[in-house]
């Protein structure tokens, strides 16, 4: 139904703007009136006073009809006998009465439920039938309105400005919203862990073990029950093994990036930049899911075999597989920020250079490195940042077990695979295994956004000095 | 009559398809400022390339001709451009100090060349140099400080000093007024006046003021070609050729 209206709005919208412009031709030939804009803006104008009201309405309406017709029907329900006990009981009885009228229950079917089935296809008739009428209503209300505008050489120019205005700023909003969205349910639901695990023994305990409170009601832990648990949450494991997994990745990442980097600004000739370039930054566009059985099913077992044939024990899934192919994910990332930087560094530094009989090396490691090092320092810890919030490698190739260990060979884990563990299969809202994933999503957050403001914060200084 | 340290002979320049450079034979007299002047794109700055091998950097750059440093081919292709360069120090035409300390911006070219091997040698080339370019005064207690710290004139003079620290026998200035103030630029000339006692001096300028206030011999380029060259003086009173005495009153260029 929805869908039906909003597409008669839009056709309706689209004749209208066909129709003003005319209009609008008509009258200024006819009256002889030279109007404040051109007719294609009392177009727009008419378009926009036709669709935005109807379409704000029909959202309002569409977020409210549902709970009202419910709120109803549980009313009339209950007047008519029926007893709840509680708001779930409540909740029951209303899904029977919608699966009824739309013909899908097959269970008994008492007085009561049929008569509230009646008075229900009643109210949805209704609503529909008043939410149509008033939408049309609106409508020709504002089109009389608009129309009437236009008789009155009204600035349309200007209107249609602020209108457009105003839509650019709803959709920043939008984005804005959601993001402060996301933080504030992260930060709810981690407020919620913390009130049942100190945050001390989650910052500074160093088990992770999070099955042992799978069942547990978070709102009735005893004292005992909670000397068990304490050890259950230990952040430890997981930063350690993240930062390790991230270390490793930045030790390939890091020089392979920066020498083709810097071979790309300062060697290659325009030929062989413009066809290494992008197969570069192809390896950017794998999705992460590739590397990640690419690295489970190749580079793992590789390994293990390799360290088989020399007499050590090596887990086949392991923290060099996944940093190893983590870094070459991140490769281009680092390469083409340092080009980017490299190249902006101005040429008459390179002359200065020259003139006083540096060779093109020297010239690159004394001045340009130097000036650009701001620059690449910033673009290595936004690879850094990458590297931490990277989930699929390292879910497929670095294991599960949150072992607190400094051995490349071992399966370690991060914190991102332990949120996927945490969330994966049927989950108790309220046990703390599950807030815990809130928890560690914050901590992630809080960890990537500081190496992203300092990170920006470099390149922007850099940027500045030579601007 | 000085002798002569650099000797152009049919000098051509080619930037890609198009010449920038025609026969250019211009004898350029030691321990002598000559200016070289001329509209821009004219072919002056691409001249004083040709002494340093500047022009290297630019791939589709091609020079031919004959062109020679104390009867040294500079165009030769098994000449070792590094030797040239301490030889031949540059200034440019926006003060270009390294993003480094004074000290460090200044000490750079010694050590490439492996000049001043222990840290009091070191110190006493940049205090020379710095002294110099009449800059030590002004620098002496702050050596630590970038270099990008100083105003434009203090850090064109650093340059200069930058481009002395390798003792060369030449200095080529590509306009190294051009962003100045008049101050700034007048310290800039002081200095090139004592300068030219040690060393030969190629300057390129946009100002005949300039020109004649420092050089002693003058060049004049148009479209790529050396129009005209004499004294200073000559140059700017009783030109020989048509064109150098119109741009010269301002009547084109």
């Amino acid at each position: 139904m929805n869908i039906v209206l909003i597409f008669l709005i839009s056709i309706f919208s689209i004749s209208l703007f066909f129709y003003g412009k005319s209009k609008t031709k008509t009258i200024s030939i006819k009256d002889n009136i030279k109007l404040n804009a051109l007719p294609k803006f009392y177009g727009y104008y008419l378009v926009l006073w036709c669709s935005i009201p109807a379409l704000v309405f029909l959202l309002v309406w569409s977020l409210f009809e549902p709970t009202i017709i419910k709120s109803i029907i549980i009313e009339t329900a209950a007047n008519q006998g029926a007893v709840f006990n509680d708001k779930n009981e409540a909740n029951l009885v209303y899904e029977k009465i919608k699966a009824i009228h739309l013909g899908t229950y097959f269970g008994d079917i008492d007085s009561i439920l049929k008569e509230s089935a009646l008075a229900y296809a009643k109210f949805i008739n209704l609503f529909t039938n008043s939410k149509v009428v008033l939408i049309f209503g609106i409508i020709i209300a504002s089109v009389v309105y608009s129309l009437k505008k236009i008789r009155n050489n009204n600035k349309a120019r200007d209107d249609v400005e602020v209108i457009l205005k105003g839509l650019l700023f709803v959709s920043s909003l939008i984005a804005i919203l959601t993001t402060l969205g996301i933080i504030f349910s992260l930060l709810f639901e981690s407020i919620k862990f913390f009130s049942v695990i100190n945050i001390f023994d989650y910052l500074f305990g160093t088990n992770w073990s999070p099955q042992r409170a799978f069942v547990r009601d978070a709102s009735s832990i005893t004292a005992a029950e909670y000397e068990e648990l304490k050890d259950a949450f230990g952040f430890i494991p997981l930063i350690a093994g993240t930062s390790f997994i991230a270390f490793i990745a930045m030790l390939v990442a890091v020089p392979v990036g920066l020498f083709s980097g810097i071979y790309m600004a300062e060697y290659a000739s325009t030929k062989v930049r413009r066809v290494s370039k992008p197969i570069i930054e192809i390896l950017a566009g794998i999705p992460t899911v590739v590397y990640g059985f690419f690295a489970a099913l190749t580079v793992g077992p590789f390994f293990r075999q390799v360290g088989e044939n020399l007499g050590l024990t090596v887990s086949s899934e392991s923290a060099l597989a996944a940093g190893l192919i983590m870094g070459i994910m991140i490769i281009p990332y680092v390469s083409s920020l340092s080009d980017d930087v490299i190249n902006s560094v101005p040429q008459s530094l390179r002359d200065g250079s020259y003139a006083v009989g540096a060779t093109k090396s020297e010239t690159i490691k004394q001045v340009v490195i130097p000036a650009a090092l701001p620059g690449i320092i910033g673009s290595v810890l936004l690879a850094v940042s990458r590297a931490i919030g990277e989930t699929m490698i390292v879910v497929m190739a670095a294991g599960l077990a949150a072992n607190l260990t400094i051995n490349p060979l071992e399966s370690t884990t991060t914190i991102t695979t332990q949120i996927v563990m945490i969330l994966v299969g049927d989950q108790e809202f309220d046990s703390p295994k599950t807030q815990s994933a809130f928890a560690l999503g914050l901590t992630l957050f809080i960890a990537t956004l500081v190496l992203n403001y300092i990170a920006q914060r470099a390149v922007k200084k850099y940027r500045e000095k030579y601007d | 009559m000085s002798n002569i340290k650099i000797k152009s002979k049919n000098l051509d320049v080619f930037y890609g398809d198009k010449q920038a450079l025609f026969d250019v034979n211009l004898d350029l007299n030691e321990k002598e400022v000559t200016a070289l002047i001329g509209p821009s794109g004219c072919g002056k700055s691409t001249f004083i390339r040709c002494i340093n091998r500047m022009n290297d950097v630019i791939d589709i750059c091609k020079v031919t001709g004959n062109i020679e440093m104390d009867g040294m081919d500079i165009n030769d292709k098994n000449l070792d451009v590094v030797a040239l360069r301490e030889k031949v120090g540059m200034v440019f035409q926006k003060p270009n100090p390294f993003p480094k300390s004074i000290y460090d911006n200044i000490s750079y070219g010694p050590k490439i060349h492996g000049k001043g091997e222990t840290k009091s040698e070191l110190d006493e080339i940049v205090e020379n140099s710095l002294r110099k370019s009449a800059l030590w005064e002004e620098v002496k207690d702050r050596l630590d400080e970038p270099g990008t710290s100083l105003s434009g004139g203090q850090q064109q003079r650093l340059c200069i000093a930058r481009a002395i620290s390798v003792n060369p026998e030449v200095i080529l200035m590509d306009e190294p007024c051009s962003a100045l103030d008049p101050i700034a630029t007048a310290k800039i000339e002081e200095l090139i006046d004592e300068l030219k006692k040690t060393y030969t001096i190629v300057i390129v300028t946009h100002s005949m003021a300039q020109a004649v206030r420092v050089s002693q011999k003058t060049g004049f380029f148009h479209l790529g070609k050396l129009i005209e060259v004499g004294k200073t003086e000559k140059i700017f009173k009783n030109p020989d050729n048509k064109m150098t005495q119109d741009y010269i009153t301002g009547r084109f260029g």
